[in-house]
């Protein structure tokens, strides 16, 4: 969607070319003559033109089930409605969506659905962003018929660490069980009971409890399944959506950062057939939390807050000596959690000092998350990045276990130094640059606050090699600037000579200097969308 | 006021009174002091602010006027003083919360207001024609008190600027009678937001026939009275005829329309052109005057007021009962009973509620004859339930652009009239 920035070194499948006319067939759906891939099911071939047809079990990212009956559309030549969505398309079919007899099915589907839904949509998490609201809304809109009480079951049923389960409100569309299978693998939710008494629920003393949970919330058409660590916060309908990547792993899932005033309620995944399709993990989905835990707001001058101008100073002081007449006794650390343009900005920065010692530094690997799906050891954003940013500048990229004993005096960039221990910190002269309180930052002599990666615009390499691009969805706590900034700001408090005056000019900067990344260009900064008016994408 | 230009004389050598205090610290002299030549008035054009907050002006508008003594040689007039983004703020609001937007337009007469701009919704919806007749009956009789305000205020409070302030009074009486009456319609005196797409909020109130009959009689009793006093007035037509004419040509040019135009002789009346809602089924008259002067445009008004009446009275007798909403679930609140008792009427109240009212899209212009003439609304729909772009021709902005004009070469006090009878109102005028 809005991937800055093409890949240019990922040996990615090339682009699929037109289909071939032995490789597709020849329909009509509604008078229009359509043209797709052999295997493609109707619904999808109707998408390809704007005709959303409407169903509710049918997801592009799962197994088809055609449970629903929702999606039924009149075939010439076929004496029943079809499911469109298991519907192979067939050279010459010729496919009604509109006629009186698809409609009605749709209406009386619909109908149906509703007789035993409760009335939540005020206290309801999905509501305005629910596919049952917009399919009735739109296809339906009719009265009630029903004179009969509604049949009720469990409305909080606690399926987890991370979801409640109202049967209530579930419509039995099966598009979570199916995520469970497909995305971890572990078949943990079912239907129990027949009839109007068919519950989802987990087997007896059993838990939805695994790492990609949080995806059944997003596919659930109604507001069966909410998310623990969303629910009852925010309306859906009033927040704002910002495309970007998630920064809690190597994977880079492509996400959504779904904000209002200038705060983060949740992260939703954006689909990415090459990275993560429709899907994240539960753990990313929670990092946005870290972007208001122990923030570093303030600059800091021996534990003290001060200003920038002070900080900086201060900064200088402290390196001024050493550039001058020992630069091998200063250290340079770049972080994996930091974005390419942060990197570069600090690499070109210790190539200008002539510095030598430069060290990679990030979280230690956590290989138990590794599971060959969307988790990985890794779990900074940006490893990738930083070693091509470091070779391109001709720089060592060092892990930051190897520090030389001659480095009295470091600059840091972020809040990790993994394996360095306190009786080596307390040895250290730091600046750090930091978007966080915490690690060496704390025993800094000079700490300047960064931006977090939700507050920046900029790029990042996942493991495969592929640059994406980050927006700015928030501005960042107090005093923080985009780490890049800072690093300029100290550049030219010691005589560095680097000048950047917007993110853009550094990554045109960084794309000349990769020459992996020589083809990337940088898009325009992206609005954020208010989901009220987005068409209640369901 | 700026002070004469002229050089201060140099005291003479001899004089033996030097200059006063007052000279010496505020820079200019006492008029005694002058000579007699420096008496008289001074030669030179002179700079004045008029507004923007100024007793006898309608509305916050600066003028900046160049004067030749009393006599005006040019003026800068400069509107925005009330400008609240109306266009902007509409594309972020939902087509039904823009109702209330409308009616801080022309704040006057809000429910004219809002049926043009349920109409544009409505032309994009395809609903045009099709609303209930009681509704669009409600709409006209709802839209003509709403004209008589609006005259009745500009009529008033001309009168009053010109010193006749018995008139003023007698016509704002009958305008509470007349807004107490839309207060029982819509439940608020001034910001109505009656009117819905595809029908109107709520139907008339009990009561509101025998209450409407009242008004009108009484309203046209007084209408008797105050023409009288100012019909035939020796100081009102000094004031008003010949004052501010403008031509038929030069109205037309200008983009007039409503009193303006057809007191010039302009024969365009939205509801006669391009008739709208019930309005071919009413029997009524468009005046239009001769001179195109400022006591033009009040005969016209008063006429208007009249015609007005006349067709309240034909709408009284011809309304019938049914639905004031169309059925369209599409625009169509489901009623309080239903949304919290079945999920169905639920979904339709929250889809509307918080969506909007999804208007196809398109782009279509809606315009009606607003108390000051053609008000339009022009909108850019993406299928959404807000505007992709919003714009009101606000007949003020544009009467308010032939200002200038208009009060060239007469005197200071002329302003007053002139601005009167052009009845800017800023809230339409800086939208």
């Amino acid at each position: 969607m809005t991937d800055a920035a093409k890949p240019a070194p990922v040996p990615s499948t090339p682009a699929p070319p037109p289909p071939a006319p032995a490789d597709s067939v020849n329909l009509t759906i509604d008078g229009i003559a359509v043209i797709a891939k052999k295997g493609t099911n109707v619904l999808e071939a109707a998408r390809t033109i704007g005709i959303d047809i409407s169903a509710f079990c049918y997801h592009p990212g799962l197994p088809i089930v055609a449970q629903c009956r929702q999606c039924l559309v009149a075939i010439e030549k076929n004496p029943k409605l079809q499911p469109s969505c298991q519907q192979v398309v067939a050279e010459g079919m010729v496919v009604h969506t509109n006629d009186a007899q698809s409609s009605l099915a749709r209406k009386q589907q619909l109908e149906f659905t509703l007789v035993n839904h409760p009335i939540d949509c005020p206290i309801c998490d999905k509501a305005g962003e629910c596919t049952l609201q917009r399919l009735y809304f739109d296809h339906d809109n009719a009265n009630s018929r029903i004179d009969t009480p509604k049949v009720h079951k469990h409305k909080t049923v606690d399926l987890g660490p991370t979801i409640m389960l109202d049967q209530e409100r579930c419509i039995l569309c099966s598009r979570c069980i199916r995520t469970c299978d497909e995305v971890s693998g572990q078949h943990q939710l079912d239907f129990a009971h027949r009839g109007d008494h068919e519950v989802l629920t987990t087997a007896p003393g059993e838990q939805l409890d695994n790492p990609y949970s949080l995806n059944t919330v997003d596919v659930c058409p109604v507001g069966a399944l909410t998310s623990k660590d969303f629910r009852f916060t925010m309306r859906a309908w009033e927040l704002e959506a910002t495309p970007s990547v998630c920064n809690g792993c190597a994977t880079g899932c492509n996400i959504e950062i779904h904000h209002k005033q200038d705060r983060v309620w949740r992260l939703v995944p954006r689909h990415n057939p090459e990275v993560n399709k429709y899907w994240m993990c539960d753990e990313g989905r929670l990092t946005y939390h870290g972007l208001r835990d122990h923030r570093l707001a303030a600059a800091l001058v021996d534990g003290l807050p001060a200003g920038w101008d002070r900080a900086i100073r201060a900064a200088a002081e402290l390196l001024g000596p050493s550039l001058a007449s020992a630069p091998r006794s200063i250290g340079v650390v770049l972080s994996a959690e930091h974005t390419n343009e942060d990197n570069f900005a600090l690499a070109k920065l210790a190539k200008a000092w002539g510095v030598t010692n430069v060290y990679v530094a990030g979280k230690p690997e956590v290989p138990s998350r590794a599971d060959g799906r969307l988790r990985v050891a890794d779990v900074n954003a940006n490893t990738a990045g930083v070693k091509l940013v470091a070779a391109a500048l001709g720089l060592p990229a060092t892990p930051i276990v190897e520090l030389s004993a001659d480095v009295r005096t470091l600059v840091v960039l972020g809040a990790e130094l993994p394996g360095i221990d306190q009786a080596q910190l307390a040895e250290l002269a730091i600046v750090a640059i930091s978007a966080h309180e915490r690690g060496p930052v704390a025993q800094a002599k000079v700490a300047l606050p960064a931006a977090a990666w939700a507050e920046v615009a900029g790029t990042v390499t996942n493991a495969a090699g592929r640059v994406q691009r980050m927006h700015a969805a928030v501005t960042s706590p107090g005093q923080a600037l985009p780490a890049w900034e800072a690093i300029v700001r100290l550049a030219q408090a010691t005589g560095g000579k680097l000048s950047f005056a917007h993110t853009r000019e550094v990554f045109h900067d960084m794309t000349q200097a990769v020459p992996a990344w020589k083809a990337l260009s940088w898009t325009r900064e992206a609005r954020p969308l208010a989901l009220r008016f987005a068409g209640s994408r369901g | 006021m700026a002070a004469p230009t002229t050089p201060p004389t140099a005291p003479s050598p001899g004089d033996a009174n030097p200059r006063s205090l007052r000279q010496l610290v505020l820079g200019r002299k006492d008029v005694q002091d002058l000579s007699d030549a420096e008496q008289d008035l001074p030669p030179d054009l002179m700079t004045v602010n008029m507004g923007p907050s100024h007793p006898a002006m309608h509305g916050t508008v600066r003028i900046i006027l160049t004067v030749d003594g009393e006599r005006i040689v040019a003026s800068d007039v400069q509107p925005g003083y009330l400008h609240r983004c109306f266009e902007k703020e509409s594309e972020h609001a939902t087509y039904t919360q823009v109702f209330p937007y409308t009616d801080r337009l022309n704040y006057v007469s809000p429910m004219i207001n809002n049926c043009g701009w349920a109409m544009v919704a409505e032309k994009l919806l395809g609903l045009t024609g099709h609303l209930p007749k009681r509704a669009e009956y409600i709409r006209v009789i709802v839209s003509e008190i709403s004209r008589i305000t609006d005259h009745l205020t500009c009529v008033g409070a001309s009168a009053m600027e010109l010193g006749a302030f018995t008139a003023f009074l007698y016509f704002l009486k009958a305008r509470e009678w007349l807004y107490e009456l839309l207060e029982k319609v819509s439940g608020a005196r001034l910001t109505h937001s009656y009117v819905r797409i595809g029908g109107v909020g709520k139907d008339l109130p009990d009561g509101f026939h025998d209450d409407l009959t009242l008004c009108l009689h009484q309203t046209e009793k007084i209408m008797v009275e105050v023409e009288n006093m100012l019909n035939n007035n020796k100081i009102f037509r000094d004031r008003m005829a010949g004052i501010g004419a403008i031509t038929k040509q030069a109205a037309i040019e200008s983009g007039c329309v409503g009193p303006i135009a057809r007191a010039a002789g302009v024969d365009y009346d939205v509801r006669k052109d391009y008739p709208y809602s019930i309005y071919p089924e009413l029997e009524f008259d468009v005046p239009v005057g001769t001179t195109g002067d400022c006591y033009d445009r009040y005969l016209v008004r008063i006429e208007e007021l009249k015609q007005s009446i006349r067709m309240l009275r034909q709408c009284l007798k011809q309304i019938p009962d049914g639905p004031v909403m169309i059925a369209d679930p599409r625009v169509a609140l489901p009623p309080k009973q239903d949304t919290y008792n079945t999920i169905e009427s639920m979904i339709r109240h929250f889809k509307h509620i918080m969506d909007g009212v999804k208007v196809p899209a398109g782009e279509a212009y809606a315009f009606v004859e607003g108390g000051n003439g053609e008000l339009g609304f022009y909108v850019v729909a993406d299928g959404t339930g807000r505007p992709y772009k919003a714009y009101v021709r606000s007949p003020s902005f544009v009467h308010l652009s032939t200002a200038s004009q208009l009060i060239h070469g007469h005197l200071i006090a002329d302003v007053v009239p002139i601005f009167g009878m052009i009845n800017m109102i800023g809230g339409e005028c800086d939208k």
